[in-house]
C-alpha cells in the first residue's frame, strides 16, 4: 500500500466547482481517498496551484506523425521551446530525446507529463494501420493514451448508409474499433478521402460521393446513429468538409446543425467538431479571407447539442497532418511545400505537409486570432477544448505560451501590434477584453475532457479518480495572470510536482520516474446474428480488395501494455 | 600568430567527430589545454590529445589563430564546423562535413574531401586543392536553405548534388561534377568549368554558369536568348518553370 498527502494545496477542480481553495489531497495505491494514514508521504503544495493532470483531447502523437518524422528529419534540432524541445541526451531515467513538431515518442510522454498532462488521445488512426499507431503507443511513456479511428471515407460505411443497413454499420463500426483497439468514431471531410482517390474532393455537406451515391450529410448521420447505438463513450469527433478554405464557416454551422435533432444516447454531447479554427474562415478567396469565428461561436452560444476544440495556431514551424488528402495537397501547391500523401486502401487518404506560420503573413495571423477568438467568443468554458491539434497549428509544447493569449488581453495586444493593418481589418480579436482565469483554463485542459470521453475518473480530483495531479508552481490570487504572464507561462511550463496514478512522475520540471501508461479501448456489444452477416461482407471486402487478410488485419492483444477495455451494450 | 600543429598519433579506422577543432576554440590556449579539449570517438568520448600530437606555438585572438592537420585525416569529421575566423590548413584527406556551418575564416584542404564539405556555410572560405565527394555547400537533411554566404573553392572535381538548396554565397568548381548540380537552389552562384548533368533542377533562384559539356538539360528551362559574362557570350536559360523559378542558368 503505497499513501500520498498532498497538503495545502490550492486546489482548482471544476468537476467539483472548487475553485482554488487551500486543501489537502488523500492517495492511496493510485486513487484519490477520503483519508491516509500518519505513515503517508507528505507532498507540501502550500502556495501551489493544483489540478487534475491535464488532458489533450486531440493530437497528433502516435501513428501518422512518424511521417512528419521522416519527412522533417531537420525537426530533430530544431529547439524553440527550451527545455521542452530539441535534443536532450539520456540521463539515468530518460531517454534521449529530439525534435519539436514530430519528436520522438518518449520525448512526447516526458513533455507532456512536464505541462501536467497525463492523458492523451490521438486523433486518426487509419484503421488498416492501427498497429503502428499501437507501437508507438507502447514507446510513449508516463501517458494513459487513447485513439480515434476513421470511419469517414470507408468503402463498407458508405454502402451500408447507401443501402440503409444501419444495423451493419454499427457492427462494422463496433467491429472496426477492435480491429483497430480504438476509442472512438473519427470522420475527417466525410467522403472526400474517397473522392481524391479519384483526384476530386467534396465541395459540401449534399455533394454525393463518386462512385457510392452517398452524400457527407448521409455519412455523418449514418455513423452518428451507428454511434449512438453501440453508446459509445465519446460522440462523433467531426473534421469538417471544406477545411482551410475562405467561406468554410457556413459549412462548419450546417454541420453543426444537422446534429441539433440527435439524442445523444449517454450523458455528453452528440457531437465534437475538432480544430474549428481551420474551419471557421469567411471572405470567398484568400483575398478578402476574414474571421469567421463570430458567427460560428454565435451559433454555438445558442446551441447545448455540442462540444468542439480550437486547433489554435503558434507562431513558427508546424507539420499538418491529416486525413484530409486533398487538404494537404492544396497546402503544398500553395506554400510551395513538399508534401506526402497516402492511399488508406479502401479507408482514407492522409497527408502531411509541414509549414511555418508567420505573424507577418495576414492569413496566418488571422489564423491565429480565429482560434482565440473561439475560445473567448464562447461564453460556456464547457463547451470549449483547448488544443493547437498538435502538431498542425503547433507543437503542444507551446501550450503555456497559448495559455498567455487566453489569460491576457494585454499578452494578446502584443503579438498584435506586430501585425498588417489588413490583418487587422480581418479579425475581431482586438475587440474581446474578456481574459479566462485559472478555473475556465481548467475546464478547457482537464474538465470538459474527462466529460466528451466518458471517462469519469479522469480530470478531475473526486474521490476515486485516477491520482493523476498537476502541481504548478503558482499562487491564483497572489498573481495576476492579466499583467504577470511570464510567470504564468513559466509554472505551466513545468510543474513543481505531476503525479501519475499516485506516482511522481515529474520534480522541479525533471523527470523522475517513467511508468508504463494505459491504452483505453472499446469493445462494443453487437447481436452474433448481425455481426455474422456483416462478416460475410467484409470478408467479401479482405478478398477482393485488400492487400492484406482479415485475421493480419486485427491489432492484437499482444501489441497493448496495460489495455483497459470499456464494454458497451448496443441496441438493436 | 598563434600556430596549433595536430597529427594523428596513429590512424584512426572508428571516426573521430572534431566539431570542437576549431580556431574559436583554440585560440589562446597552451598545448596542454588544447590537448584537454573534448572530442567525440566513435560512441564515446575523449581529450583531444589522446589521438593527436599537439603542439602549440604563440598565443593570439581567435582571428590570428592557425590550425594545421599535418597528414592523412580522412576519418576525422566536422574539421572547422561553426567556425567564425582565423584558418586551417589540412595536409591529407579530410572526413565529412568540413566547414560545415562556418561563418568566417578560411579553411585550405590539400587533398580530397568526403561529403557535406562546407554545409549551411554562411560565411568565410574554403579552398580544396584536390577532388570532393557529394553534397558540396548542401543543406541539412530537410531544411530547404543550404550554404548561405561565404565562397568555396574545388580545384578538383566534386560528385553529386553540389550546392543543393544552397540558397547564398558562391561554389567554384574547376573540374567536372557529377549529376543534379545546383538542385532546388533558392539563390547563390556556382560556376562550373567542366563537365555536368541535369544541373539546377527545381531551381528556383540563383546563378549558375557551366563552361563545360552539360548532359542531359532539364527539359523545364526556357531559353531566353544569350547573356554574356566577363567576356564569354553564353545560352541562356531560366527556370526551373516546375516550381515558377526565376533562376538563370548558363551554358556555353
Ligand atoms: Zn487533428
Amino acid at each position: 500500500m503505497s499513501e500520498i498527502l498532498i497538503k495545502n494545496a490550492s486546489v482548482c477542480d471544476p468537476a467539483q466547482g472548487i475553485n482554488c481553495e487551500t486543501m489537502d489531497i488523500c492517495i492511496r495505491d493510485g486513487k484519490i481517498v477520503d483519508s491516509v494514514s500518519g505513515n503517508a508521504k507528505v507532498i507540501d503544495a502550500e502556495g501551489k496551484l493544483t489540478m487534475a493532470g491535464g488532458f489533450d483531447g486531440h493530437t497528433h502523437s502516435a501513428g501518422k506523425i512518424n511521417v512528419g518524422r521522416f519527412m522533417n528529419p531537420n525537426d530533430a534540432r530544431k529547439n524553440l521551446v527550451p527545455g521542452l524541445s530539441g535534443q536532450v541526451a539520456r540521463t539515468e531515467k530518460t531517454r534521449a530525446q529530439v525534435g519539436y513538431n514530430t519528436p520522438n515518442t518518449y520525448a512526447i510522454g516526458y513533455r507532456y507529463a512536464k505541462l501536467g498532462y497525463t492523458t492523451i488521445c490521438e486523433a486518426a488512426i487509419p484503421l488498416l494501420s492501427a498497429r503502428h499507431t499501437h507501437e508507438e503507443f507502447k514507446e510513449i511513456p508516463i501517458l494513459d493514451k487513447m485513439g480515434l479511428s476513421l470511419f469517414g471515407s470507408n468503402w463498407q460505411v458508405m454502402e451500408y448508409i447507401r443501402d440503409k443497413e444501419p444495423e451493419k454499420l454499427a457492427a462494422y463500426i463496433a467491429w472496426g474499433l477492435k480491429a483497430s483497439r480504438g476509442y472512438g468514431v473519427k470522420i475527417v471531410n466525410p467522403g472526400g478521402g474517397e473522392a481524391w482517390g479519384w483526384g476530386k474532393n467534396v465541395s459540401g455537406l449534399y455533394d454525393p460521393v463518386p462512385n457510392f451515391d452517398v452524400t457527407p450529410a448521409e455519412i455523418l448521420m449514418g455513423l452518428v446513429e451507428a454511434n449512438e447505438r453501440l453508446q459509445l463513450p465519446h460522440s462523433v469527433h467531426v473534421h469538417c468538409n471544406n477545411l482551410g478554405k475562405p467561406g468554410n464557416y457556413a459549412t462548419t454551422i450546417e454541420t453543426m446543425k444537422l446534429f441539433e435533432k440527435v439524442k445523444p444516447s449517454r450523458d455528453r454531447q452528440s457531437l465534437h467538431v475538432t480544430h474549428v479554427q481551420f474551419n471557421a474562415y469567411a471572405g470567398t478567396s484568400w483575398r478578402d479571407f476574414e474571421t469567421g469565428a463570430p458567427m460560428v461561436s454565435d451559433y454555438i452560444n445558442g446551441a447545448d447539442h455540442l462540444t468542439f476544440d480550437l486547433g489554435q495556431v503558434i507562431f513558427g514551424p508546424a507539420v499538418t497532418m491529416t486525413a484530409d488528402g486533398p487538404v494537404e495537397y492544396a497546402n503544398s501547391r500553395m506554400l510551395h511545400e513538399k508534401w506526402s500523401n497516402q492511399d488508406v486502401e479502401l479507408e482514407d487518404a492522409s497527408g502531411v505537409v509541414p509549414l511555418f506560420y508567420s505573424p507577418k503573413s495576414f492569413v496566418n495571423a488571422v489564423q491565429w486570432a480565429i482560434g482565440l477568438e473561439l475560445a473567448l467568443l464562447v461564453k460556456d468554458p464547457w463547451k470549449v477544448m483547448f488544443t493547437t491539434d498538435s502538431p498542425n497549428g503547433g507543437s503542444f509544447v507551446n501550450y503555456p505560451e497559448a495559455f498567455t493569449y487566453l489569460m491576457s488581453a494585454k499578452r494578446r495586444a502584443e503579438v498584435i501590434s506586430g501585425f498588417s493593418k489588413m490583418a487587422l481589418d480581418r479579425m475581431v480579436l482586438p475587440g474581446i477584453d474578456r481574459e479566462l482565469d485559472f478555473y475556465e483554463l481548467a475546464v478547457m485542459t482537464r474538465s470538459i475532457q474527462s466529460k466528451i470521453y466518458s471517462r469519469p475518473e479522469k480530470g478531475n480530483l473526486k474521490v476515486g479518480s485516477d491520482a493523476d495531479i498537476a502541481i504548478y508552481d503558482i499562487l491564483p490570487g497572489q498573481i495576476d495572470p492579466t499583467t504577470e504572464y511570464e510567470k504564468v507561462k513559466k509554472a505551466f511550463s513545468g510543474t513543481a510536482y505531476t503525479l501519475k496514478d499516485g506516482v511522481v512522475v515529474v520534480k522541479d520540471g525533471e523527470i523522475e520516474a517513467t511508468p508504463k501508461g494505459r491504452i483505453y479501448w472499446v469493445n462494443a456489444k453487437v447481436p452474433a446474428n448481425i455481426d455474422s452477416a456483416m462478416q460475410k461482407d467484409i470478408d467479401l471486402k479482405f478478398k477482393k480488395y485488400y492487400t492484406v487478410s482479415k485475421s493480419n488485419y486485427m491489432v492484437e492483444d499482444m501489441y497493448l501494455e496495460n489495455p483497459v477495455e470499456i464494454g458497451t451494450e448496443g441496441v438493436f | 600568430m598563434q600556430v596549433v600543429k595536430l597529427s594523428l598519433k596513429k590512424a584512426n579506422k572508428i571516426p573521430i567527430e572534431a566539431d570542437n577543432v576549431n580556431p574559436d576554440n583554440f585560440a589562446g590556449k597552451t598545448t596542454e589545454e588544447i590537448k584537454a579539449i573534448p572530442v567525440l570517438y566513435g560512441n564515446g568520448q575523449c581529450p583531444l590529445g589522446d589521438l593527436f600530437n599537439v603542439e602549440a606555438e604563440g598565443s593570439d585572438s581567435v582571428e590570428n589563430t592557425k590550425i594545421v592537420f599535418e597528414g592523412d585525416v580522412s576519418r576525422v569529421k566536422r574539421i572547422g564546423q561553426n567556425m567564425s575566423a582565423g584558418e586551417i590548413e589540412i595536409n591529407g584527406n579530410v572526413d565529412m562535413h568540413c566547414g560545415s556551418g562556418m561563418k568566417g575564416g578560411k579553411v585550405v584542404i590539400n587533398g580530397d574531401a568526403d561529403s557535406w564539405l562546407g554545409c549551411e556555410m554562411a560565411g568565410g572560405e574554403i579552398i580544396l586543392n584536390g577532388n570532393a565527394s557529394y553534397y558540396v555547400g548542401a543543406g541539412y537533411r530537410g531544411e530547404s536553405c543550404g550554404m548561405r554566404g561565404g565562397k568555396i573553392t574545388v580545384n578538383g572535381n566534386t560528385k553529386d548534388y553540389l550546392g543543393e538548396h544552397m540558397c547564398g554565397g558562391e561554389i567554384l568548381v574547376k573540374g567536372d561534377v557529377g549529376l543534379l548540380p545546383a538542385i532546388s537552389n533558392n539563390g547563390g552562384k556556382i560556376v562550373i568549368e567542366g563537365k555536368a548533368t541535369m544541373p539546377a533542377s527545381e531551381m528556383k533562384n540563383g546563378t549558375v554558369i557551366i563552361n563545360g559539356e552539360v548532359s542531359d538539360l532539364l527539359p523545364s528551362y526556357k531559353e531566353e536568348g544569350t547573356e554574356e559574362v566577363e567576356g564569354v557570350t553564353y545560352r541562356k536559360f531560366v527556370g526551373d518553370v516546375n516550381v515558377g523559378g526565376k533562376g538563370v542558368l548558363l551554358i556555353k
